[in-house]
């Protein structure tokens, strides 16, 4: 039994790497295999990067980790505060929880009128602003907060420290590698976003990567080099961030589902 | 001494999901009862919209294929999940095995959807030009859906060894060492012991894994767009289809209102059915 289940494991793992390799590989693709119309043409070639320089990519890079960026600095920042504030004591972790079961997915429609009236349609904000509150990364920080000997916090509000002081100086040090874990968690969440900013811009220049590449798709169906090498390049971040941080990503999964 | 917590630190959180999360939840209701193109001027049209739903086929045909795709997803990964959390656990490739498997969850879906294209596509893809195996997700109806599936199988899997993986290490050891004690083979630890004590999360999973099969629809417009013939059409992405692509977003309101009353449903009947059969199981 427990060797059927290792064999289990071995092929879905497998199964799992397969398109990862081949995302790693498929940008290095050389002219011949598309001229020859065959993906089983090994070979290796940079020319895929530069063919992408024309179309827009680096700009739809810059809007991604902006848009991306600002919306992790948010949800740390007002997250923390808002996970004190509940480990605290304040009455508010059921309001959160509903939002959690309440994805943007599914608000998309009323959200786009929304925005228009508020005139954010088409515009950076409508890519952020609707984001900077994420009830995961909430729900994330209070589970570890709940670890923290919170005497320690008890100790300091009684030596007249301020609220800002006790959020700021002492639980962001002490929670830094929770915070990087949850940031990187909602940097990828945001990242990872295809419809919802396909829908709420229509500039060009306000395309994200997930939109840029899925207009390369469309538009390019068969250029599989140039398909690669994009979608190389629009990954690679993530996938740093990921070996760099990957046991602190786990743990703070594992540790708040226990 | 007891200190109040401070109110005005949740105060940006607040306002922000009251304004994008739960505003929206109420407007819903109001659009609903709008004919709008999503650029005109909307006209109020009453309760037309939710009259139109009852006759729509399209909209019961993918709460059909919505059914076939919840019924092919959940059962294997709840079982994938459990298989392989407790295969790999306590094994010095336990960690980089849930790296591995997570790291799908993580990577630009744009670019996991290219690489999927690239490998599994039916007329040049590598797979079927390396072996014979082929799926024709192009044509056949049964292998877009299977194509979605595995896609979602492929994303979502790691998560699942995650959380089940957790509820694992939380067992206490001394549980299966008194049951080792007291006689019992590791078969039966497992079956009497291990799995009553998973049962909580597997309900967990299969809740929010129901959630996720009702209203995600981003793998469908990634690799599909809902073809071939309309085969995976899933309802979240019919939803998404009428409101931006045929521009009826009134329409489009209704419908999401919906699937939101849909999805609390099945949930609510799922926790009770599910909650009790666990309750007289451990009794």
């Amino acid at each position: 039994m427990m060797l059927f289940n290792r064999l289990v494991t071995l092929v879905f793992c497998l199964f799992v790497a397969l398109p990862i390799l081949w995302l790693l590989y498929a940008a290095f693709l050389p002219a011949e295999a598309i001229l020859s119309a065959s993906l089983a043409t090994w070979g290796f070639s940079l020319a895929n990067f530069a063919a992408l320089k024309d179309t827009g990519i680096w700009r739809a890079l810059l809007v991604s980790l902006l848009a991306s960026g600002l919306t992790v600095l948010g949800q740390l920042v007002f997250g923390l505060m808002a996970a004190y504030a509940i480990r605290a004591g304040l009455r508010v972790l059921g309001i959160v929880l509903l939002a959690l079961a309440l994805p943007s997915e599914l608000l998309m429609v009323p959200l786009y009128r929304e925005l228009q009236v508020l005139g954010l349609y088409d515009t950076l904000a409508a890519l952020f602003v609707p984001f900077l509150a994420s009830p995961l990364i909430i729900f994330l920080l209070l589970q570890s907060l709940r670890r923290l000997p919170w005497e320690m916090v008890e100790a300091a509000r009684l030596d007249g420290a301020r609220e800002v002081t006790i959020v700021w100086r002492i639980l962001a040090p002490l929670l830094r590698p929770e915070l990087v874990a949850a940031g990187i968690l909602g940097f990828a969440a945001h990242w990872n976003l295809v419809l919802y900013p396909k829908i709420m811009t229509d500039d060009q220049k306000l395309y994200t990567v997930q939109v840029f590449l899925t207009e390369l798709l469309r538009s390019r169906p068969l250029d599989w080099g140039i398909l690669g090498a994009a979608a190389l390049i629009t990954t690679l971040p993530l996938l740093v961030l990921y070996v760099i941080f990957e046991k602190r990503i786990i743990t703070i999964f594992e540790t708040s589902f226990k | 001494m007891r200190i109040k917590p401070s109110w005005w630190l949740a105060t940006p959180v607040l306002l922000i999901l009251a304004a994008f999360t739960f505003f929206p939840l109420f407007s819903v209701l109001r659009y609903a009862s709008w004919d709008w193109s999503g650029l005109s001027e909307p006209t109020v049209i009453g309760l037309r919209n939710f009259q139109r739903m009852l006759s729509d086929r399209e909209l019961w045909r993918s709460l059909r294929t919505t059914f076939f795709f919840a019924l092919l997803i959940l059962p294997s990964f709840l079982w994938l999940s459990r298989t392989i959390a407790i295969a790999i656990e306590g094994l010095r490739s336990e960690r980089f095995v849930k790296a591995l498997l997570f790291l799908p969850g993580l990577i630009t879906v744009g670019g996991s959807a290219v690489a999927w294209y690239l490998l599994y596509n039916p007329d040049y893809g590598l797979i079927p030009e390396l072996t014979t195996l082929s799926l024709p997700w192009g044509s056949e109806p049964w292998a877009g859906l299977l194509y979605i599936v595995l896609f979602t199988l492929w994303q979502s899997t790691g998560y699942g060894v995650l959380v089940v993986s957790a509820a694992l290490k939380g067992i206490p050891g001394e549980i299966k060492e008194a049951a080792r004690v007291d006689g019992a083979t590791e078969t039966q630890i497992r079956r009497f012991v291990i799995n009553p004590l998973l049962r909580p999360t597997l309900l967990f999973l299969t809740v929010i894994g129901t959630v996720l099969a009702i209203q995600s629809y981003t793998a469908v417009f990634l690799l599909t767009r809902g073809a071939p013939f309309g085969s995976t059409r899933v309802v979240g992405y019919y939803l998404y289809e009428t409101a931006f692509e045929r521009f009826q977003v009134g329409y489009g309101a209704a419908l999401t209102i919906f699937i939101m009353l849909l999805t609390l449903a099945v949930a609510v009947i799922q926790a009770r059915f599910l909650g009790s059969h666990q309750l007289r199981h451990s009794s």
